[in-house]
């Protein structure tokens, strides 16, 4: 068929995501990604504009977009909701100040149509200070049990200490594994012979709206 | 794609011009009698609507128009705060010993949005020195578990804070209260301060700010963000590049030599390289300078501060917008 054809068969040999790393300022979504990559996290500064980082994960290919946080970026973020596979929202689980400002921004976001079917992880990062806001407090302060419309996961996890942050991608890449690579390269060959990329199929493992 | 861009900013436009004509008409009828809170509420809530549409808008509409609206909008939030200060000129630092910090109405309505959504915190558990005017304070006003690593200093007038270790070895001398900071607390937040100075450690974390007025600050920190705020002097000793956002009148200077109790005092102290979110262009912000090597020589307190007098006098020395300052 036409290029859009090509690319996609291609997409699904080399197992490619793209996942988006959003949340508020100072929540470290860059640090994250600076210690997952085994960078110094020491000098990373407040993100203007965004960063890409490429990891091999598994079998996978991860395209991380990491875009910056701030009150004046934040408009900018819709720009790269195009074809995300998992959206990814890191929370400062110290900043009970602006917990109510996370969920909006949350919130509103899965509302967008570009991010339906995006599979969700909220990183309550920073679980390395003492005092800061547990697992159950932040799932409560967001919400999360209204979504309904991602299937998603909380994941306690600290940038610093570098806890959880593998087991936490572990989670979203599997998600969004058995959402796009679900069929056995078999039947992955059938439908793309028949011009229905597996990605866009509506052939959604059961329990995938069962957040 | 020219074409519903332009139809878009067509229909927004309109739609704009009358939410915001309306609003004016609002806000001017509120002026002339004394308006209720929950006037005041929806009108703050309105605009915060008004603001966020814009700020959405923002790249669909052509660049006269949108800072033409964005005038608008400016001129409406200084009629709104006058509205809101005229109406409660007694709210705005009268302070309740329990839990004030949440219920507060933010003196400084820069950001409407931010200080509504305060209204619902979650229980604090952190280390915090909130609402006290007047008050020379130390490690011994900090309040909270002393385990803790988080420190929210909020809600302070005309306040000396003075953090640093050796400010501890004062009258009171074991206890619960923790002593040295520095070690143990690794994330500020700091927010709601009007003639203030801030004489903090250098921490082993980040530094969050928000609305303040007429302050000095003295910091150590990984990251530094600054929001809304104005007249601000800040002195500072950072492994990455500072950030304001939404602020004006902020000068930056490095970590004073003489407070300096770790060792990053020796390390040849790294060129400042503010970044300001809110003027992302080639041509240097207008927001912020850097202080010169005089403001080195400035006199910082040393000693226990009492009696009000004292404090006032310490406070116009070190303050940015005294006279002295202004040669």
């Amino acid at each position: 068929m036409g290029l859009l054809t090509i690319i996609r068969k291609n997409r699904q040999k080399e197992k490619e995501m793209r996942i988006l790393f959003l949340g508020l300022d100072n929540a470290g979504k860059t640090t994250i990604l600076k210690k997952l990559n085994g960078e110094d996290i020491m000098s990373v500064s407040p993100t203007l504009g965004f960063n890409i980082k490429t990891f091999a994960h598994g079998k996978y290919t991860l395209n991380i977009w990491d875009v910056g946080g701030q009150r004046t970026l934040r408009p900018y973020w819709r720009n790269y909701f195009e074809q995300t596979d998992a959206l990814v929202w890191v929370v400062d689980s110290g900043d009970r100040m602006r917990m109510q400002d996370c969920k909006h921004e949350l919130h509103s976001l899965l509302t967008e149509d570009r991010l339906a079917g995006a599979s969700l992880l909220v990183l309550a990062n920073k679980q390395d200070l003492r005092g800061s806001m547990t697992e159950d407090e932040i799932h409560d302060a967001l919400d999360l049990r209204s979504i309904k419309s991602h299937n998603w996961k909380i994941w306690p996890c600290s940038a610093v200490t570098g806890k959880n942050l593998v087991s936490g991608l572990d989670w979203v890449v599997n998600d969004v594994a058995g959402r796009l690579y679900y069929s056995s390269s078999s039947t992955v060959q059938n439908q793309s012979s028949l011009g229905i990329p597996a990605a866009e199929s509506d052939n959604s493992p059961p329990g995938i709206l069962a957040a | 794609m020219a074409e519903s861009t332009w139809t878009f900013s067509q229909t927004f436009s309109t739609k704009f011009q009358s939410t915001r004509s309306d609003l004016e008409k609002r806000v001017n009828t509120a002026k002339s009698s004394s308006p209720s809170q929950e006037l005041l509420r929806s009108l703050t809530i309105d605009l915060a609507k008004l603001t966020r549409g814009l700020a959405d808008a923002t790249g669909s509409l052509p660049g006269y128009d949108q800072k033409q609206y964005e005038i608008q909008v400016k001129a409406l939030e200084k009629d709104l705060e006058n509205l809101r200060a005229s109406s409660a000129p007694k709210s705005k630092f009268s302070f309740k010993k329990k839990q004030a910090a949440v219920s507060i109405p933010a003196p400084v309505a820069v950001e409407p949005r931010v200080t509504l959504e305060q209204s619902i915190v979650a229980p604090s558990k952190n280390l915090e020195i909130s609402s006290h005017a007047y008050t020379y304070l130390t490690t011994d006003s900090v309040s909270g578990p002393p385990e803790q690593s988080e420190l929210t200093i909020s809600d302070l007038d005309h306040c000396i804070v003075d953090l640093l270790p050796r400010a501890s070895v004062s009258d009171s001398g074991s206890g619960d209260i923790p002593h040295n900071l520095s070690p143990r607390v690794s994330a500020l937040h700091i927010q709601n301060l009007i003639d203030t100075v801030l004489i903090l450690p250098e921490i082993n974390g980040s530094v969050l700010l928000h609305d303040l007025i007429r302050c000095v600050v003295v910091v150590g920190c990984h990251q530094f963000r600054m929001h809304t705020s104005q007249k601000v002097d800040v002195f500072l000793s950072i492994s990455s590049n500072p950030i304001i956002e939404h602020c004006k009148d902020i000068r930056f200077s490095q970590y004073p030599q003489q407070l300096s109790s770790s060792g990053m005092g020796d390390k040849p102290a790294k060129e400042l390289y503010v970044q300001d979110f809110s003027h992302i262009r080639s041509t240097p912000s207008p927001h912020w300078t850097l202080l010169g090597d005089e403001s080195q020589d400035r006199k910082w307190p040393v000693e226990w501060i009492r009696g009000r007098g004292n404090l006032e006098h310490t406070l116009s020395m070190l303050l940015p917008a005294s006279p002295s300052l202004n040669s």
